[in-house]
């Protein structure tokens, strides 16, 4: 039973590169595998933005669809799909809460972020229970409005103007907690993030 | 702005709040190519990655991936599978049946052709052995039943080497229990079996004794109804009897 986790995180880290070399090929097995691996997690982001589990499907659905036409761009050997699937899940998920609210798009075009050549190699990371409980706690240790300002930023896709007025603080104040919570997030996460 | 400066940017462009001009910046120094940068800002989209992932688990329906599937184009083949793979299930069962009767129907058939084509040997075995008495040069030929109302009418005919052919119509099939029985009927002594037969259903018989016949000593050929299995002497009133002509 010790040996379960260490040969599925094998597993993983081994299937991936193949993983991707078949959805290239259009195998739809591998869209299977895929989903099968990052559903479940795609689903609860998704599902954290929007707050409707019958919109966070729909989106869920977009998201691996838009995956499986552009993982030709992809190159395997330069970074995990897992990450570039995570983006995209968010960049989907934002979109629809801004057109639902009537929100423009935010200044800065999302979709220059999950361009697939940035996914970096964190499957493992992304799948493993204990590392998210240690993201978690890092979150935890921000005080309110640091983590309230990431949250806002992740989830909801707010500029810090948009937060400011949100949060009804000054745009500099708001500033200054990001800055500071990704620096606290980057300290505490460092050792434990791949490089 | 160089590698260092955009230090601090990273994480705000990986969360989409990075401000103009550090925004087109960064994007345009990526597309340069630095790999210094590129690295730094995968470890940027890794930290948010992780905000992403600390989202609270949830499930979606099981429906969920038969959707994004079938969308894609597979679970709809795979679908389309499965009706095959039940089609031809259902094919196969229904030929492993049909097959299995038409097999048995076959065999019986079979054996219904063998038992004809058995039936046929024996026919034309007999109509062999009828030929060559008929063809035999030396053959007799003795009428009966002429000018009766309604006996039984036919022909007797002798050879002595192959032995003797009776050709009869109006004969009606012996009941049951009961059979014909031919007897050569010498000049002097005792009737000798010459074999049993059975009419056909529209009242004619032929019935051959195969085997030498002693011509000069044979006075008639008589046919009796006898119990079924025969008898070593005729028990009934002969129905046939036809003398010898000499």
């Amino acid at each position: 039973m010790l040996l379960l986790p260490i040969l599925l995180a094998l597993r993983v880290a081994e299937g991936d590169g193949d993983l991707v070399l078949r959805l290239q090929r259009r195998d739809p097995q591998a869209l299977a595998e895929l989903y099968d691996r990052y559903g479940r997690l795609v689903f609860s982001l998704i599902l954290r933005v929007v707050r409707d589990a019958g919109i966070a499907e729909d989106l869920v659905q977009e998201t691996f669809l838009r995956v499986w036409n552009r993982v030709q761009g992809f190159e395997a050997g330069k970074g995990s799909i897992g990450p570039w699937l995570l983006a995209v899940a968010r960049n989907r998920a934002i979109d629809y809460l801004r057109s639902a609210g009537g929100r423009e798009r935010n200044a800065m075009d999302l979709e220059e972020t999950v361009h697939p050549a940035l996914a970096s190699d964190m499957e493992q990371s992304l799948l493993n229970r204990d590392q998210i409980r240690r993201v978690k706690a890092a979150m935890d240790k921000l005080s309110p409005n640091q983590r309230q300002a990431i949250e806002l930023a992740y989830f909801e896709g707010l500029s810090q103007s948009e937060m400011a007025e949100r949060m009804g603080q000054p745009l500099g104040t708001v500033k200054t907690w990001v800055r500071t919570a990704l620096r606290s997030l980057r300290d505490e996460l460092g050792t434990a993030v791949p490089a | 702005m160089n590698c260092p400066e955009f230090r601090d940017h990273y994480e705000l462009f990986a969360l989409g709040l990075a401000d103009e001009p550090e925004r087109s910046e960064i994007r345009a120094h990526l597309n340069r190519g630095c790999e210094v940068c590129t690295a730094e800002m995968r470890k940027a989209m890794e930290l948010t990655a992780f905000v992403g992932a600390t989202a609270a688990p949830a499930a979606p329906s099981p429906k969920l991936r038969r959707r994004i599937l079938a969308s894609a184009g597979y679970e709809q083949r795979q679908f389309g599978w499965t009706i095959f793979a039940a089609a031809t299930a259902v094919l196969a069962c229904f030929a492993a049946v049909y097959f299995s009767g038409r097999e048995n129907q076959y065999a019986l058939e079979s054996a219904g052709l063998r038992e004809q084509i058995r039936r046929q040997t024996i026919d034309l075995t007999r109509l062999n052995e009828a030929f060559a008495i008929l063809s035999g040069p030396d053959t007799t030929v003795t009428s009966f039943g002429a000018g009766r109302t309604a006996p039984p009418k036919g022909k007797v005919f002798l050879n002595a080497r192959q032995g003797v052919l009776l050709i009869a119509s109006n004969l009606p099939p012996a009941p049951n229990g009961k059979i014909y029985e031919m007897w050569v009927i010498p000049k002097s002594g005792k009737p000798a079996p010459a074999g049993l037969f059975q009419s056909q259903s529209d009242g004619t018989a032929m019935h051959i004794e195969h085997g030498p016949v002693d011509m000069a000593a044979t006075g008639a050929v008589a046919v009796t109804l006898e119990n079924q299995g025969g008898a070593p002497q005729p028990t009934s009133t002969p129905l046939i009897v036809a003398p010898l002509e000499r």
